[in-house]
């Protein structure tokens, strides 16, 4: 069974967009709900990914017995791995969600260390340190190879390479929309519950908030590490999803700007406007980069550069027009008056 | 004296110093009146250091040739930042975050034009456009080159400039009004919206002098906006981000701890540590930010000094 262009395209787009729906919901959280903007997104996002490029590797190597330097002779180890994990699925499996585990720790930790310097102070200030040390985590990942290969990055091993060839990547989208659907359950249910009331006031009035009684610095301090985790799984699926890492690759553009422009596109603090917003912006990428060869020969420049000035002065655009995004920000649903007063009863 | 310039890592310090302290002054300039950092304000010296590039090649004349044009349309692009995007959404009522973010939009932009220029000048003039140095453009003085003498020079005449008019001037001392209280001042009668344009006008313009000096000794791309954004944030947050003073020291302290520091790190612990250069900034902001928010000129020297017992 061969898959067709149209699948394989619609196949890419879709596993895109839940990765993207992981980052998106957690600066969602972050910046939507508790409006803390957070500059550095790209920190946590490559986080997650040198996880899944230096950790499952090394164990899974240890575990077949596979000698060898892991950085030098990455490909055929990671070849050598991938062999022996059709016969060891379950080991596979197992690595595979230990290694999301570790990449939510290391990226929540990570999340507390870059905003604890900035937290207390006012948001621009903030936002430039987390932009700044954002930068830090590809200077560290292309110049400290153990990581993720310096510069030549490193491959991740595949879980699912016991599957035919043509269904790998069907089956790990689907994965991945699980995987997304969860996490954007568990948001939903997040700023649904008292804490997402709590995350909004301070947002709306940092004083007021304080004075009733929250401690404003722990919550927002919470919030980041929450929403640094969600993102590093983030970035682990998306380097277990293209079966490599490359330190480069972790830019501003890509993982920090982008998810702004998705949730603000499809605006602010509700997820059907992630969900909408992310789709949009995604397929419109896709569609750019499906066409870009057929427009290079009519223009005397590399193609790409349209694409940044299309999507800079698109989102500058939304920014003065329809600064609320496609959706606006609703009240919290709550429990009905009637289901209320039949708890009281009950 | 003259030996010890010799060493090149000493011109390096030179000049690299003194273009922060360029671009962090702009920096402040425009931070002290809107009071959104305007994360475009590097890709503004971008700009200078293309117009250098044709200065040189394409009209074969000297790159020193940019520095005014580079003021000019440097200024010019920052002042369209700030007229056309940053002014409208003030006046909506839009959030600093959302202020960031549409100058990172615009900063976008900016690089996606630099590259097509790169791109068009590659093709139409077979220049290379692309990690290129027009040191061989600069002139000599007394056997060095003559950047490292015309980048501090250019930069004590711009920042006394700059101070002079700020504290003598007329309009000087309506800017400062503004900074202070922009409400107040236009009860008072000053137009506040030009005193904004003038400040981020003179930010940009200060930026593209910083890019077309740059060119001269450092290597150009277009994307070297986005390497230096966190040495001039850094440079600013050190200093204070409130004061021309403070942007001054701190691009002086940040320059030659980049460039000298690196040197002094790599000789004690090995040459590996000099591809970890970047995050030198990033330490400083987060240790400033720790210590002393408000940077050097927000602290109280007067109690440093009674802290220490040397009261004189």
């Amino acid at each position: 069974m061969a898959l067709g262009t149209e699948i394989i395209f619609i196949v890419d787009l879709l596993a895109i967009y839940a990765i993207y729906l992981i980052i998106n919901s957690s600066l969602n959280l972050e910046f939507g709900y508790t409006g803390i903007p957070n500059f550095g997104k790209v920190l946590a996002v490559g986080v997650g990914a040198f996880v899944a490029a230096s950790i499952p590797g090394r164990i899974l190597a240890n575990m077949a017995g596979i000698e060898g330097d892991y950085i030098g002779d990455n490909i055929s180890i990671i070849t050598q791995v991938n062999v022996w994990l059709v016969d060891n699925t379950g080991i596979g499996f197992a690595v595979f969600f230990l290694t999301l585990g570790i990449a939510a720790g290391v990226g929540a930790g990570l999340g507390l260390l870059t905003a604890y310097p900035a937290i207390r102070l006012r948001g621009d200030y903030l936002a430039i340190t987390l932009l700044a040390l954002g930068e830090g985590v590809r200077i560290v990942g292309n110049n400290f190879t153990p990581l993720a290969g310096g510069t030549l990055g490193v491959q991740v091993p595949d879980p699912l390479s016991w599957l035919p060839g043509e269904l790998r990547f069907p089956v790990a989208t689907i994965g991945l929309i699980i995987i997304a659907a969860i996490v954007l359950l568990y948001t939903e249910r997040t700023v649904r519950s008292p804490l997402g009331r709590t995350l909004r006031a301070i947002r709306d009035n940092e004083v007021a908030a304080e004075s009733i009684g929250k401690d404003v610095t722990r919550i927002r301090i919470k919030t980041i590490m929450i929403a640094a985790a969600i993102a590093a799984i983030g970035g682990a699926l998306y380097a277990f999803y293209v079966g490599g890492t490359i330190a480069i690759a972790y830019d501003r553009t890509s993982w920090t700007f982008w998810p702004f422009m998705m949730i603000l596109i499809g605006g602010l603090a509700n997820n059907k406007g992630v969900l909408v917003g992310t789709l949009l912006f995604v397929t419109l990428r896709k569609f750019i980069i499906f066409f870009k060869d057929s427009l290079q020969p009519y223009v005397p420049f590399d193609v790409v550069w349209l694409d940044f000035l299309l999507l800079g002065v698109i989102l500058i655009a939304v920014l003065l027009y329809r600064p609320q995004g496609i959706f606006t920000e609703k009240p919290t649903k709550t429990i009905s008056k009637e289901g209320f007063t039949d708890k009281q009863k009950g | 004296m003259i030996s010890l310039a010799y060493d090149p890592i000493f011109t390096d310090a030179i000049i690299y110093s003194s273009l922060l302290v360029l671009l962090s002054m702009g920096l402040t300039l425009t931070y002290l009146t809107t009071k959104v950092p305007n994360f475009a304000h590097a890709s503004f010296a971008t700009i200078g250091v293309y117009l250098a590039l044709i200065a040189s090649r394409i009209w074969e004349s000297s790159p020193y040739v940019a520095i005014p044009i580079a003021f000019v349309i440097s200024g010019a692009v920052a002042l369209a930042l700030y007229t056309f995007i940053l002014k409208p959404l003030i006046r909506k009522g839009a959030s600093k975050a959302i202020q960031m973010i549409a100058t990172l939009a615009f900063d976008l932009i900016l690089i996606a034009l630099l590259n097509i220029t790169a791109d068009y000048i590659t093709k139409n003039y077979q220049i290379i456009s692309r990690e290129f140095t027009l040191r061989s453009y600069d002139g000599l003085f007394m056997d060095m080159p003559m950047i490292l003498f015309v980048a501090p020079i250019l930069i004590i005449i711009i920042a006394s400039t700059l101070l002079i008019i700020l504290k003598k001037t007329k309009f000087g001392i309506a800017m400062r009004a503004t900074i202070e209280n922009p409400d107040l001042s236009g009860v008072v009668g000053i137009n506040v919206r030009l005193v904004y344009g003038v400040s981020w006008f003179l930010g940009g313009g200060l930026a593209g002098i910083a890019g077309a000096l740059m060119s001269m000794w450092f290597q150009g791309d277009p994307n070297l906006g986005a390497l230096m954004i966190p040495s001039i944030f850094a440079a600013s947050i050190v200093g204070g981000f409130t004061s021309i003073y403070g942007a001054i020291v701190g691009g002086i302290l940040i320059g030659m701890s980049e460039i000298l520091g690196t040197r002094f790190l790599a000789g004690e612990f090995g040459s590996w540590l000099i591809a970890y250069r970047p995050l030198i900034p990033l330490l400083f902001i987060v240790v400033t930010l720790l210590v002393a928010p408000r940077g050097l000129t927000g602290i109280n020297w007067y109690r440093v000094r009674r802290l220490f017992g040397t009261r004189n």
